[in-house]
């Protein structure tokens, strides 16, 4: 679809835009939170009826691009429903986003944005909490690629690609990132 | 039994030998330096897979027991191995993970390896082809012909896997691995297959921990879909089936994926020959694993670092024929359980490194118990007793008391 980057215009135009680049940054950084404080469900609560999730990556190894997680917004509510039913490592994860690029589509009708993400992880029982809890991690680096459609005055994901820099991922992990 | 006094914690099981082994197994340096002159400088290791080096001239660099392996294809399409060391002063030739030699380097020509230090270039056969300024240098007294690269032991087979030995004189590739390969040959070999999943994981646990894992199935009580949903009478029938070398292999039986919690029939795809929703597992001694369920294959490669540091590379292998949307079902079903973000591995992972926290240089040694006895079915721990017989054997160690030789477990259990 064929987008045009905005970066901040002048008049009405440029104030309607901008309050929808806003929408858009705002639903960036509110999913990074959400992420971080592990409400899964209102973070699904930001994403459209079709949303999609992957984590992908390019592996200079095999050549190839890489899917390690896709997911349909069913397979999210599963994913979640079921956490509390595996073993898991339960250290925290937080993040920092930086929205790069915000594009919205000729229609104002969708958005396309473009963050650096570095995610840490904030040891607890991974291993031996004795001697690891409390240390922090960097645990991943990557980027958001989101798509938002605008429904009834907010901006919600129906499209999320997160592309991983680190390919060496140890444990990995069973949370959405 | 109550909780148990030092003397008490200390003292061997009420098990056979055999049925149980020394903790120092993975804990002790010198065992571990011990097993990569013995055991993995003389084993076979699939190192990568053939859909990875494409081309004529690509290559891919690897590792086995310290020593830098390339791999690369020929301009007469064959597959072959060397150390990646350049002959004059040691330099690693290729440090990239995969490419082609097809185009020049800074130091080099194109269709050559080239040592980037000196500009010392190899063919794809290893000759080397070019040492600069050689007669000013060496005179006649040392000329290209002495120079060769180290060429090592590699075979594609199995389904196109790339197996590389660094002994000279190992046993067949046939006769290491054909028995237990025979399930799946022809599936195997049935056509070309492609590798569409790889990441790797360091952990800080031994590496036979983490073949243990793959060998026994008593850890279905980790994972909430094995233990939930996947536990039914046929399951539990399969059988773990010891092969020559320390190898087992895992029977197949049906898995019903549609009961999976969130999960939908995985049976519109499978593998040639194969009816669909099979599970067959083959762990080859020292510690490789090759997992095919239902649409997907799965290769584990360990590469020990040290008595409490493992990698393991894991790769999710197709059909090289599937289309765009049976690729993209493979790598989905793949990922669900197998991913970096899926459910078991994370757990089998977690479990590893749990064991690698209570067994690192300098614990005190414990037992470790392998004494389940179910007829050799899935959750029999026989797989490991076989693994640990052949271990044994390689190093000349009694595995329940390592600083003991190998004796035979019947002789063993006879004194």
């Amino acid at each position: 679809m064929e987008t045009s980057m905005l970066t901040g215009g002048a008049g009405q135009a440029g104030s309607y835009l901008d309050q929808r680049q806003g929408l858009v940054r705002d639903a960036v950084y509110q999913a990074s939170l959400m992420l971080d404080d592990q409400r899964w469900n209102d973070w699904l609560a930001l994403c459209a009826d079709d949303f999609t999730y992957d984590i992908k990556s390019w592996s200079p190894e095999i050549n190839y691009d890489m899917t390690y997680l896709h997911a349909s917004r069913k397979d999210l509510d599963s994913l979640i429903r079921l956490l509390p039913k595996h073993n898991t490592d339960h250290s925290p994860l937080t993040r920092h986003t930086s929205v790069y690029t915000v594009e919205l589509s000729p229609d104002g009708t969708t958005a396309q944005v473009v963050s650096s993400v570095v995610i840490f992880q904030h040891l607890l029982d991974g291993t031996n909490s004795h001697i690891d809890s409390g240390e922090s991690r960097l645990f991943l680096v990557g980027k958001y690629y989101d798509q938002l459609r605008f429904e009834e005055g907010t901006a919600k994901f129906t499209a999320r690609e997160l592309r991983l820099l680190n390919r060496r991922l140890d444990k990995g992990s069973h949370w959405p990132l | 039994m109550p909780a148990r006094n030092y003397k008490q914690w200390t003292a061997n099981p009420p098990l056979q030998q055999g049925e149980w082994i020394d903790s120092r197994l993975y804990t002790d340096q010198a065992i571990f330096d011990e097993e990569l002159e013995k055991i993995f400088k003389r084993t076979w290791i699939p190192v990568c897979h053939e859909s990875e080096l494409p081309k004529p001239y690509d290559f891919r660099t690897t590792s086995i027991a310290n020593e830098p392996v390339i791999v690369c294809r020929g301009p007469d399409n064959v597959v072959r191995a060397f150390l990646n060391v350049c002959p004059h002063r040691g330099m690693i030739i290729e440090r990239r993970p995969s490419g082609s030699f097809y185009e020049g380097q800074p130091s080099g020509n194109p269709k050559r390896m080239t040592c980037m230090f000196h500009a010392w270039q190899f063919d794809m056969k290893g000759n080397c082809v070019y040492v600069s300024r050689e007669k000013e240098g060496y005179q006649d007294r040392l000329c290209k012909e002495d120079v060769g690269l180290r060429r090592l032991r590699c075979e594609v087979k199995f389904g196109g896997f790339v197996w590389v030995n660094l002994a000279d004189d190992p046993v067949p590739l046939e006769d290491w691995a054909g028995a237990p390969f025979e399930c799946l040959r022809k599936t195997l070999d049935a056509e070309p297959m492609e590798v569409f999943h790889y990441h790797k994981a360091i952990v800080d646990t031994n590496y036979k921990l983490w073949h243990d894992t793959n060998c026994e199935f008593y850890h279905d009580f980790m994972h909430y879909h094995n233990r939930v949903t996947g536990f039914n009478d046929a399951y539990f029938a399969r059988k773990n089936e010891s092969f020559d070398h320390g190898h087992i292999v895992v029977g197949t039986f049906e898995v019903n994926y549609d009961q999976y919690e969130g999960f939908e029939s995985r049976a519109g795809l499978s593998f040639p020959h194969l009816p669909p929703n099979q599970w067959y597992m083959i762990d080859l001694f020292p510690g490789m694993n090759f997992n095919l369920r239902g649409s997907a294959l799965r290769c584990d490669v360990v590469t020990p670092l040290g008595p409490n540091k493992t990698m393991i590379e894991f790769r999710g292998i197709g059909l090289k024929r599937d289309t765009k949307e049976e690729r993209q079902t493979r790598i989905n079903h793949h990922n669900s359980i197998w991913g970096p973000f899926g459910r078991n591995l994370h757990e089998d992972l977690i479990g590893v490194q749990g064991q690698g926290t209570t067994m690192r240089p300098g614990s005190e040694p414990r037992r470790i118990l392998h004494g389940r006895q179910e007829n050799q079915t899935i959750h029999d721990e026989n797989g490991m007793r076989h693994y640990y017989d052949e271990w044994g054997r390689w190093m000349d160690r009694l595995p329940s008391d390592p600083a003991k030789p190998y004796i035979a477990p019947t002789a063993v259990a006879a004194e």
